[in-house]
């Protein structure tokens, strides 16, 4: 198991031979950007060439530490929209103040007064950028949230993640992708977000209540993924090659953007596409027989943009087919019981690219269409609409019981939902220190369900909301408050078994949000933030009809058709200093949710052909989701930095006075990173040494699970990377090493704990080059 | 602004009459034609030394046909003690009528299955497979079985069809359980 052990010390010597020579990197940028009336620029995103990034803070304040000495450019962008940029020499600490470019008539179209709203900015948010994104090339995206602190994942073998907020998943997460609501399906722990990260150019994870800006579902949170900003130069380009030795992965992600000039101007574009590919995955000890992935996907956008207006077209696809784990497939509880028992499955352990039954095919094609326009009074109206196609197959282990070919390749289990989405939001330029943002937005959905076991019915559902929020701001105090009104119709289509007529059922539910929020900026250096909010979710469909066993789970779960909506009141308080040598945030939440539905035990079992199941009943209870997440990041030295990262949660069933089942257990990170000094072309050099422990989950409800939750364990990751800049084309290096002491442990969120060992050592090494 | 709100919603409405056009989701997908549930687990015992002396015994999943016609859930096959019997096992699908035969396809992927049996410890009964599939080696598959029975005593015989693709071994652990039903026999 611990074979590899020689490697620490081994690069735990590189790194200190490396760092012998060279200058240091603790240069400090800081300044004020406020616009021509001297109102700060609030939440601008500063951004080093090729290094990090920043925003402002409510005073219009930014401060960028630990630079290397050398040549840079600076670039202020207000959603995605440059307002200022300058290229300067570092030698010393500078101050660089900025005021937005001029709204002028050579197309930086964009008129920044200032009051650009970020809603919900009272609630605690975390932005993954660029240059952190990079590092997470070639995870799915559940996996490559997972070093935030409150995010855990959920999974299903190596291939399947979905992200976590505060213990809670899959429906109460709502995913924005280049601002779509995702609609796939969600609601199983099987359902992987549709999602290429590989799109992104910045990642906002929202913590908490956000309904009222995006809608029902959000009870955890949002997770937004926007594409970086349309460029206006000609030609610009990007390539991403990711290998890693665990499954033999290995990822290329290209993408091209560009700008029209001469009669061209205004026309802007990019199309980008990745491939994926890797096999059987391996544990410390052995390989999981069909885990491999095949996944191809694609982007597209065009866009014209004049002085007030600007009209985009957006155009994704996303295919990826997922083997499922041969050790994994149990045809009953005793079946389960006996992989338990075993030390390590019984399946052949090999490697191969190949996968067989069972597997899931899925392929989603989402279509947006947004326009804006920037009115003479800097208000700023915009209309999106997208159609979401998002088509599921699963192929069960066993063939159906026919000898017709066409019935032999169908899937077992297979979905197809499609979504339409309308959205109409008006920002108002700031008045007497007041803005607002103000929307409507409708959606509907039509499911079909086709397959040999029965599972979910058949449905259609409308939706439409109506939102106002607004902000105040004025020195060092933001506050906001928002109203929102949801109305959504379900209406599930069933047929009955004997007479084979088609009847329905028909649902409303209707529900008014409310948050209020202030961020008090004390020093320029330290915020403190309070918010309170409430969100809603309606019972999935799932949880409304469900009639059967899921798959990998030896359950066999049934619905309750009379269910009411979730409701939650969630109250967050969070600290943040951003100092010199030090930065601390912390963000305490508690959630209240009432009618919380989930799958109860109902202690009896059911007896079909292929043998005895436990029945899980859905049903609804009052919870509380109590947490800290915690992370600090102390500079030692100028180029040597601890960062520690807490996260804990705390899941109550307050009607039964019990624990929640599936809560991620206490969790502990703490990595060493050292940044060395510049040498010729390598540029923001540095190793990194990472420990996370993972607790025991030891607050768990009896008779909610099969077996106990398992030991809490302890990872061991490097990382090192460098920038390489050769004619003004960086690239990006990185390699890593997870898992480095090859442990072989298992995770209580991963629902393959029952079968297999989670991953083992996995090198992975990481490029990028941008022209 | 409330003129902005009435356009908005005004669009939003005809969106969503737009997209109520096209409704598949109205047409909830028949059975599928040609594919077979499994349903019932039966076996056929024909006495070794009188060839009239036959007797089934059925068990039928009530989750999936709520009142199995011969109302046997609960099978009983009443065998004579120290007695030889030629036994088939029979796999059908009892949606449909006639009732769908599914041993044909168990039998046409004989190299991914196995038949095991457990007799509790109050049976006298020993099972032995007389059928062989075509993997090199060749190995049992139970389809096709011979049950000894000793001396008298009531007990239950459980039944399992083993799903074990790539897998198969001979032996019982390897796969997951498609079928796992019990039969009361009482040896007389």
């Amino acid at each position: 198991m611990t074979q590899k052990n020689w490697l620490v010390p081994v690069i735990l010597l590189l790194c200190v031979a490396s760092q012998a020579s060279g200058q240091a990197c603790n240069y400090d940028i800081s300044g004020y950007i406020k616009d021509h009336q001297q109102k700060p620029v609030i939440h601008a995103a500063v951004r080093i060439s090729n290094g990090p990034a920043t925003y402002t803070d409510t005073a219009g304040y930014y401060h960028l530490g630990g630079l290397c000495a050398g040549n840079y450019t600076i670039n202020c962008s207000v959603d995605s929209f440059m307002i200022a940029q300058k290229t300067f020499v570092l030698n010393s600490n500078i101050t660089l103040n900025f005021t937005p470019f001029e709204p002028s008539t050579d197309l930086k179209e964009v008129v920044v007064s200032g009051t650009r709203v970020h809603e919900l900015s009272t609630l605690h948010a975390v932005e993954l950028d660029n240059k952190q994104l990079f590092q997470t090339t070639g995870r799915s995206l559940g996996e490559s949230l997972k070093n935030i602190p409150g995010i855990n994942t959920i999974q299903t073998g190596p291939g399947i993640s979905k992200p976590v907020i505060h213990g809670l998943h899959s429906n109460r997460v709502l995913i924005l992708n280049n601002g779509i609501r995702q609609e796939g399906q969600q609601w199983g722990s099987e359902h992987a977000p549709e999602i290429d990260p590989f799109i992104a150019g910045s990642m906002t994870i929202i913590e908490g209540a956000a309904s009222l800006r995006y809608g029902s579902d959000a009870i955890a949170g949002v997770i937004l993924l926007n594409p970086p900003a349309l460029i206006d130069e000609r030609l610009k380009g990007e390539v991403n090659l990711v290998g890693a030795s665990n499954g033999r992965m290995g990822a290329v992600s290209g993408l091209l953007n560009g700008a029209g000039d001469k009669k061209w101007e205004g026309f802007q574009w990019r199309v980008q596409g990745t491939l994926k590919r890797a096999g059987n995955f391996k544990t410390a000890n052995y390989y999981l027989n069909n885990s491999g992935i095949d996944e191809r996907d694609f982007s597209g956008t065009m866009g014209y943009h004049r002085e007030h207006f600007g009209l985009y077209g957006y155009y994704s696809s996303y295919h990826t087919k997922m083997g499922i784990f041969d050790g994994s497939h149990v045809g009953n509880l005793n079946d389960l019981y006996a992989a338990f028992a075993r030390t390590k499955p019984i399946t052949p352990s090999y490697f191969s690219y190949k996968i067989n039954r069972s597997y899931q095919e899925v392929t989603h094609d989402l279509l947006k269409l947004n326009s804006y326009y920037n009115f003479n009074n800097n208000g700023r109206a915009e209309i999106v609409f997208a159609r979401q196609s998002d088509l599921r197959n699963e192929y069960d282990v066993d063939l159906p019981y026919s000898s017709d070919p066409a019935v032999l390749n169908a899937p077992q289990v297979s979905f197809k939902i499609k979504t339409h989405t309308l959205d109409l939001t008006y920002h108002t330029p700031e008045r007497n220190h007041f803005s607002g943002t103000y929307g409507v937005s409708g959606i509907t959905q039509g499911n079909v369900f086709r397959g040999i076991r029965y599972l979910v019915p058949n449905f259609r559902n409308y939706g439409s909301g109506v939102f106002a929020i607004e902000k105040y701001t004025r020195n060092k105090w933001t506050l906001e408050g928002g109203l929102r009104y949801d109305y959504r119709w379900l209406k599930v289509y069933r047929r009955n078994d004997n007479s084979l007529t088609v009847y329905t059922q028909t649902h409303t539910y209707n529900n008014l949000t409310a948050a209020v929020g202030a961020t008090w900026q004390a020093t320029p250096e330290l915020s403190i933030s309070g918010n309170s909010g409430t969100a809603w979710r309606a019972p999935s469909v799932s949880e409304l009809y469900i009639r059967g066993i899921h798959l990998s789970a030896a359950s066999y779960e049934i619905g309750d058709s009379t269910l009411q909506a979730e409701r939650s009141i969630n109250n967050s308080i969070s600290f943040k200093y951003n100092g010199q040598k030090l930065f601390v945030q912390l963000n305490f939440y508690d959630n209240e949710i009432n009618n919380y539905i989930y799958a109860k035990p109902s202690l009896t079992g059911i007896t079909l052909v292929s043998g005895t199941y436990p029945v899980f009943q859905y049903t609804q209870a009052n919870v509380r989701l109590r947490g800290l997440d915690a992370e600090v990041n102390y500079h030692v030295l100028p180029a040597l930095a601890i960062i520690s990262k807490a996260a804990i949660v705390r899941g109550y069933n307050k009607s039964i006075h019990d624990y929640l089942v599936f809560m991620p257990a206490d969790k502990f990170d703490n990595s060493v990173k050292f940044g060395l000094p510049d040498h010729g072309h390598f540029k923001q050099s540095y190793v990194s040494l990472q420990y996370v422990y993972t607790a025991k989950q030891t607050r768990v409800p009896p008779n909610s699970d099969y077996v106990a939750p398992p030991p809490g364990y302890g990872l061991l990751n490097y990382s090192m990377g460098t920038d390489l800049h050769l004619h003004n084309n960086p690239l990006n290096i990185s390699l890593s090493i997870e898992n480095l002491t090859n442990v072989a442990y298992r995770d209580y969120l991963n629902r393959f704990r029952y079968y297999a060992d989670d991953l083992g050592i996995n090198f992975i090494l990481r490029t990028k080059l941008t022209f | 602004m409330k003129k902005i709100l009435t356009t908005a919603s005004l669009l939003v409405v005809l969106a969503t009459i737009m997209n109520s056009c096209k409704k598949d989701e109205t047409a909830v997908a028949p059975p599928v034609p040609g594919n077979e549930f499994l349903t019932t687990v039966g076996l056929k015992v024909t006495n070794a030394n009188n060839a009239s002396d036959v007797q089934y015994a059925y068990w039928t999943d009530t989750t999936l046909i709520s009142n199995p016609p011969d109302s046997i859930n609960t099978p009983v096959l009443n065998l004579q003690a120290n007695q030889k019997y030629n036994v088939e096992v029979l796999f059908q699908d009892r949606t449909t009528n006639p009732i769908g035969d599914v041993t044909a396809e168990i039998k046409e992927r004989q190299n991914y299955h196995l038949i095991c049996f457990t007799a509790s410890p109050s049976l006298n009964l020993t099972v032995t497979r007389t059928d062989k599939d075509t993997n090199v080696p060749a190995l049992e598959v139970g389809l096709t079985d011979l049950f000894t029975t000793g001396a008298a005593g009531t007990g239950q015989l459980n039944v399992q069809l083993r799903h074990q693709p790539n897998v198969k071994d001979g032996t019982c652990a390897p796969g997951s359980t498609d079928a796992d039903v019990n039969f009361t026999i009482r040896i007389k």
